[in-house]
């Protein structure tokens, strides 16, 4: 079943805002792509637009957060990073309780092509202390990772895509910080992360058809990263996969092959990109020619298995 | 007068060891800082967005007390005063040093009392080099379109940034013109004590609009 991540997102904000007065919500002027105007219905007093303006955004948020409010903080990934800046010098170095949830991460916004398509977004907030980076897998993941976001004291940056959310969970019982395994394998582990969870469980059941055995770990958070499972898991195998919408260079491969060289060297192969995107007028058209596809992460695996 | 000038000479002797570290904006920032920090309610909050002027944020710490000597003259040393202003500080709600990010600050923190339908100011002081930054603009609208009358904003209208006189690096005037247009409330007047703390007694009569007070120095 394909659900939407911006759907989940909207309705789970208006879901968070009833249950707690301080949640506000900040929009630079794309609420109904991201579905923060289902809040702006719902409580017009505690929405904030600011316009087509990022940077501001970002910093007001920050002076709410100051005031004790929980500003939530929606834009497209790509248009969020304009305000890298202010994210690192006003949010996160004063460790303020501002939470930046943008849509449209990935290829997910495949038609408007390589300016709004964000695969470098979890690299740059993965550098920044007190950020805690958190990316769900489907639909069903978003309210229940939110909730704990929202909870937590202090900056998240949680990464959303479009719409293109196969579901993963039905009612999936997620622990920020705590990654979760969703099947056990003797020869290969497939850390994965957002969409590409999905994709990854897909690669395992074709890897049985081949007589290999591949665990499945849904990496949700990727700061802090679970280390323990990672490195518990990995142990037992013979070669780690890491699957990311995203740059190979620090995002999830990035922060598995850290750890890994560190702790227990081993064989790695970070699936994602290395290039800007393109246009397209299919998502899945895109994820092929990336080769973030099932079938192409299965011929990897073969090439260093057989 | 000799009140303004002791804090400057305690300016000068705190920074000839680091290299005169931004001595010139702390100097025309001394009496901006004053008048804000004696107008202050219990309830007001002042954003130091021209973060760089920190050590004349320090002198009037130390001329209020709340800093020894021995901390005033550990500015920029390692585990001393920071050299830009860091959340923690008395009256320092939130770290600055990057410049053009203070007055979106300032205005959440407006909004937020809005919100909660509390009281109470929200100062923020600008340099005038620091307007080059486009997020002070957008700021600006925000405040605006917003109606966020409890946000004053100070500009610190020395004439020089940090390579040249500000008219010569990115033309600023008609300054008090393009505030006007982005619907702000503006009062010029020059950079003293006295007349600075007059201009916030007016300001905060002015309802409606965000107010700014351009602070023009050396006339």
């Amino acid at each position: 079943m394909i659900e939407s991540f911006r759907e989940a997102f909207g309705r789970a904000l208006v879901e968070l805002g009833r249950e707690n007065p301080n949640l506000v919500v900040l929009d630079a002027d794309v609420k109904s792509s991201t579905k923060t105007a289902y809040f702006e219905r719902a409580f017009p007093e505690r929405f904030i637009q600011v316009g087509i303006s990022e940077q501001d955004m970002v910093s007001m948020a920050g002076g709410l957060a100051i005031a004790g409010k929980i500003p939530v903080v929606s834009a497209f990934a790509a248009f969020l990073m304009r305000a890298w800046e202010q994210i690192r010098n006003t949010i996160a170095r004063d460790n303020l309780n501002v939470k930046l949830i943008p849509t449209h991460s990935g290829f997910s916004d495949h038609m408007d092509g390589s300016s709004h398509q964000c695969l470098e977004d979890i690299a740059l907030m993965r550098v920044l202390p007190n950020m805690t980076v958190v990316v769900p897998a489907d639909a069903q993941s978003v309210p229940v990772l939110l909730r704990q976001a929202v909870e937590l004291d202090g900056p998240v940056y949680m990464r959303l895509g479009r719409d293109h959310a196969p579901r993963v969970y039905d009612s999936p019982k997620l622990e920020l910080g705590k990654a979760s395994v969703l099947r056990k394998g003797n020869d290969v582990l497939l850390v994965a992360a957002g969409v590409m969870v999905s994709v990854a469980l897909e690669t395992a059941r074709k890897l049985e058809e081949r007589g290999i055995s591949a665990g499945v770990v849904d990496m949700h958070t990727i700061k802090p990263l679970d280390e323990e499972t990672l490195l518990n898991l990995a142990s037992k195998v013979e070669l780690v996969v890491t699957l990311e919408e995203h740059s190979i260079h620090g995002g999830l491969g990035g922060a598995v092959a850290e750890v890994l060289s560190e702790k227990m060297p081993k064989r790695l192969i970070r699936i994602g990109t290395t290039e800007f995107g393109r246009s397209s007028r299919d998502y899945f058209a895109l994820l092929e020619r990336y080769g973030l596809t099932a079938e192409s992460v299965v011929r990897k695996v073969e090439v260093v298995l057989t | 007068m000799s009140e303004a000038l002791d804090p400057r000479t305690k300016l000068q002797s705190m920074l000839q060891p680091v290299n005169n570290f931004h001595l010139e904006s702390s100097e025309t920032c001394l009496e901006i800082l004053s008048a804000v920090l004696e107008e202050k309610g219990e309830k007001d909050v002042v954003i130091l967005s021209k973060g760089h002027s920190a050590p004349a944020f320090y002198v009037m710490l130390h001329e209020m007390g709340l800093l020894s000597d021995e901390e005033l003259y550990s500015f920029a040393d390692i585990d001393g005063l920071p050299s830009h202003v860091i959340r923690g500080l008395p009256f320092i709600e939130v770290s600055s040093g990057s410049l053009g990010q203070g007055l979106s600050v300032a205005n959440g923190i407006a909004m937020a009392k809005r919100i909660d339908g509390e009281d109470g100011y929200v100062y923020v002081i600008l340099g005038d080099g620091e307007l080059d930054e486009g997020q002070v603009w957008e700021a600006a609208m925000t405040a605006s379109h917003h109606r966020l009358d409890r946000v004053v904003a100070i500009v610190d209208r020395n004439y020089f940034q940090l390579t040249g006189g500000t008219e010569e690096i990115l033309s600023k005037e008609p300054l008090a013109d393009k505030w006007r247009a982005f619907g702000w409330e503006v009062i010029e007047v020059p950079n003293r004590k006295e007349e600075l703390k007059k201009a916030l007694e007016t300001a905060k009569k002015l309802v409606g609009r965000p107010k700014i007070i351009i602070a023009r120095w050396g006339v």
